[in-house]
């Protein structure tokens, strides 16, 4: 009779919640695992059948008109949309349930192990002040994890089904037409389909080569203007700085949208002025290539201030006597550059260079307010020459309706920027060497 | 060793509230099954209601009366403000039902339906393009026009009907109909042209980039105004009236030869597509800069403000020895299948789209209306600018309302820049516009 309490605690505690714990003599917490799992029953009684229909069959019923003596009257059917949502909250209520399961057969297994020991069980308030007194993080974090579970992860898992499924108009808008799965047909469309993969792969390699440009030129002059201003000799630093954080200051949106009037190609005065000087301008924002130029300019004038400061930070860390000491072995100022400055400020700013490149794959403000994406192109489906993955996949939502569509790229997106941001965190110096810098 | 139980109470509370909540959103129309499901139709109401006190509603619209305490919302755009506020007081001090107005772009209008209708969340009565009519309609979106049927095409002209209504079922109440005309500066060009060769004719004398000067300038980059050199010569959207999605008349020859006529005009407007805007076209016509305009009644304002007396208005020029036929966009009120008060709502789009109301609308905004009274009162007659709208909207042919118009915009207004700005052949160019309206018709979302 050694396990006996074990046994029987665990084997009570599986059968009903609580039923270990009473047996237990722990009779507070029992009860209130019971009323729990008594709730929680009529709840899935209720809703789990169909919570397992709706995520497998998206509805069976749409939705028509009935006329009623010659006036129609809506008769409602099924909302796939709706449906998959509420069917994932109850999943993912059935899945805590058994979480909380589990942990009350642990609780009993150890109670019982406990007394099989010869201790006395605790008492309800014993259990609590043990809770308050060393579980106290963990307790308070339960209501945060619910928040996220609720309002971001499950957002995600449904974007995430909505790829596998056809919802798009005009054909599978509910609640007019329901929805059905479609397994990986949407994500064969997008990479395989002629008239899709082609905006696609056009799009997608426009994407990276403007995540890497954009990053690399702000970066870059952010770095130079900043060696400039904080430069030994150079007066009035104060109205240097202030003048070159002035694009910063504006609103990004403003300045954008400016932007889009001082760069057209015939009317814009940046052409006007070209022309005073007998240039004949540039078709800035009309040809693809030009246009493609004009948002990496643009988006210069925009970024290199956040980058100058940035640096200019991190130049005041670097110690003097390192350059004195270069100086006195004989170095050149572009040596000096290259062996001390460059290394320095690389290491230090190598994480907020890569969050950086992430956003501009993202950089959804500098392509809409400024070219939204044209000028048009014949061979692209919905996207015109400078749109992002981000500002075509906002086209297909809201323009378009093509919801599946959209999700399939969001979800290439998010692969993306997942891998390479992971990938180049891995490789940073900072993180192999969290020592270099003390 | 009672690690964790507290974890356990929380997830056993909030189950335990998840219950409560969702309990009571049982009923909410998710239970699948068909019974359930009728009964919380919303629109119940429907049957003839409150035959009892039939005060004075009028002989037209004895059929049906508001619901009891019924209220409305009204999503109108922020242009026609006020005419809407007029409009719903009016209906206020007749039926007395509050009527409360949201701004929102009627373009914009669908789209939000389509996701606030469903949830009861959405305006009770739209206004949309008619072109947007086939993709609310498809989504079941709208409450047919029933009530009114007979009235509303009785009144309204026959293009507007065809606007209004989708698959053989009429949905709208036309209000008001929107085309595009020529514009003209009377100080600079004399006589108003007749065919676009006169125009051709006008801008060689007149057009000087060097200083920004134009003979005619327009969107070129927008299919809608460019649909004069698709159409006028046997091009057409979509076959049997724009409702057939596998017909594509944009590439046919007459639509070719239309074009052609088209790629001629870049040498009085030698610009890239891109570079016109709105904004830009507007401050050179007013400054006299710009001696042409092919625009539609919602500028007419802002013209006759600046140009007075030497504003001259005139339907579009022939295209190619053809009368030119221009898009026409209908302006509908539409009801939301969704709304509670369905029997107010129908009042009250029939009421604000009456002649009254369309007279109204012109007195205060400038519409064009589609009331045939309307069109004879001479408030309309007498006005040359809406007169030359109202004669261009008879040479023109309403967008096609099916839900597949909504694949052409994209890849036409892709095509035209291309014969505009690169000087690409218009065959090559609208076939390809054309493939690509196929694939986006019969692709993926099958």
């Amino acid at each position: 009779m050694q396990r006996h309490h074990t046994r029987a605690a665990t084997i009570l505690s599986t059968l009903f919640m609580g039923l270990g714990q009473i047996y237990n003599r722990q009779f507070i917490k029992g009860f209130i695992f019971l009323i729990v799992e008594a709730l929680s029953l009529t709840y899935f009684i209720q809703k789990l059948g169909r919570a397992f229909w709706g995520i497998v069959t998206l509805g069976t019923t749409s939705q028509h008109f009935e006329k009623v003596k010659g006036i129609a009257k809506l008769v409602k059917g099924d909302h796939s949309i709706f449906i998959l949502i509420q069917s994932l909250i109850t999943i993912i209520f059935f899945l805590l349930f058994l979480l909380a399961w589990y942990m009350n057969i642990r609780d009993a297994r150890k109670t019982g192990a406990a007394r099989d020991a010869g201790h006395t069980p605790g008492t309800f308030k014993q259990s609590i002040r043990y809770i308050l007194d060393y579980k106290f993080a963990q307790t308070f974090l339960i209501l945060p994890s619910v928040g996220i579970l609720l309002f971001t992860v499950m957002p995600i898992i449904f974007m995430v089904m909505l790829a596998f499924t056809n919802y798009s108009a005009p054909n599978h808008m509910p609640p007019a037409k329901l929805v059905d799965w479609v397994g990986f047909e949407t994500f064969r469309s997008l990479l395989v389909l002629k008239s899709w993969s082609q905006t696609f792969y056009g799009v997608l390699t426009w994407t990276i080569i403007w995540a890497i440009l954009s990053t690399v030129t702000t970066y870059l002059g952010g770095m130079l203007v900043a060696m400039l201003v904080s430069q030994q000799g150079i007066r009035f630093k104060g109205v240097w700085r202030a003048i070159l954080i002035v694009p910063y200051a504006i609103p990004q949106m403003i300045s954008l949208l400016l932007m889009r009037n001082l760069f057209n190609g015939q009317f814009g005065p940046i052409n006007q002025y070209l022309k005073v000087f007998g240039l004949d301008g540039l078709p800035w924002l009309t040809d693809p290539f030009w246009a493609k130029v004009t948002v990496i300019v643009v988006n210069m004038w925009v970024g290199i201030p956040v980058s100058m400061l940035l640096i200019m930070g991190v130049l005041t860390t670097i110690p003097r006597d390192m350059y004195e000491a270069a100086e006195v072995d004989g170095a050149n100022s572009y040596q000096k550059f290259r062996i001390i400055t460059l290394p320095m400020v690389l290491f230090s700013t190598a994480p907020t260079l890569i969050a950086q490149f992430a956003g501009n794959i993202n950089n959804f403000n500098a392509i809409f307010l400024l070219t939204a994406g044209n000028p048009p192109n014949g061979d692209y489906q919905y996207a015109g020459s400078t749109d992002l993955l981000v500002t075509w996949l906002y086209k297909l939502t809201l323009d378009q309706n093509k919801y599946n569509m959209a999700s399939a790229v969001g979800i290439i997106i998010f692969l993306i920027v997942a891998s390479f941001s992971l990938y180049n965190y891995r490789r940073t110096k900072s993180f192999q060497e969290e020592d270099m810098i003390q | 060793m009672k690690m964790k139980k507290l974890m356990v109470l929380t997830a056993a509370a909030s189950m335990a509230l998840s219950v409560t909540a969702c309990g009571s959103n049982n009923n909410n129309g998710n239970n699948g099954g068909s019974n359930s499901a009728a009964t919380n139709a919303p629109s119940e109401s429907t049957a003839p209601a409150g035959n009892a006190g039939t005060d004075n509603t009028g002989a037209e619209t004895a059929q049906i009366t508001p619901e009891d305490g019924a209220t409305l919302m009204v999503w109108e755009s922020k242009e026609e403000r006020a005419f809407t506020d007029a409009i719903a007081k009016e209906f206020t001090e007749k039926y007395n039902v509050p009527v409360k107005i949201e701004e929102l772009s009627p373009t914009e209008q669908v789209t939000k339906l389509s996701q606030d209708g469903p949830s009861s969340l959405g305006a009770d009565v739209i206004l949309i393009p008619h072109d947007n009519l086939g993709r609310a309609a498809s989504a079941q979106l709208l409450l047919p026009n029933d009530v009114f049927e007979q009235e509303t095409i009785k009144n309204n002209t026959e293009a507007a009907i065809t606007g209004a209504s989708y698959d053989g079922l009429l949905y709208g109440y036309p209000r008001a109909v929107e085309t595009y005309a020529l514009f003209y500066n009377k100080s600079l060009v004399t006589e108003a042209p007749k065919t676009f060769d006169d125009v051709l004719a006008f801008g060689k004398t007149f057009t000087d980039k060097s200083k920004n000067r134009y003979g005619i300038m327009w969107e070129v980059g927008n299919m809608y105004f460019d649909y004069p050199f698709i159409a006028s010569n046997g091009g057409y959207l979509f076959g049997d009236n724009g409702t057939n999605k596998d017909d594509i008349g944009i590439n046919t020859d007459g639509a070719i030869q239309g074009l052609s006529e088209f790629k001629k005009l870049k040498e009085v407007l030698p610009i890239n597509s891109g570079d016109i805007n709105p904004d830009i076209k507007r401050g050179l016509f007013n400054s006299g800069d710009v001696a042409m305009d092919i625009t539609g009644p919602w500028e007419l304002a802002g013209y006759k403000a600046a140009l007075g007396d030497n504003l001259g208005l005139t339907p579009l020029p022939t295209v190619g020895g053809k009368t030119a036929i221009s898009l026409a966009g209908f302006k509908i009120f539409a009801v939301n299948a969704y709304t509670q008060y369905p029997n107010a709502a129908k009042l009250y789009a029939e009421f604000a789209s009456s002649k009254e109301a369309q007279l109204m609308l012109n007195e205060l905004v400038g519409s064009i209306p589609t009331n045939l009274e309307a069109l004879e009162d001479p408030q309309i007659k007498d006005d040359p600018y809406v007169s030359a709208f109202a004669e261009q909207a008879k040479n023109s042919q309403p967008m096609p309302s099916i839900p597949e118009m909504g694949n052409v915009w994209s890849p036409v207004n892709a095509a035209l820049p291309e014969i505009w700005d690169k000087g690409v052949d218009p065959k090559t160019a609208m076939d390809k516009a054309a493939q690509q309206i196929k694939d986006l018709n019969n692709g993926t979302s099958k």
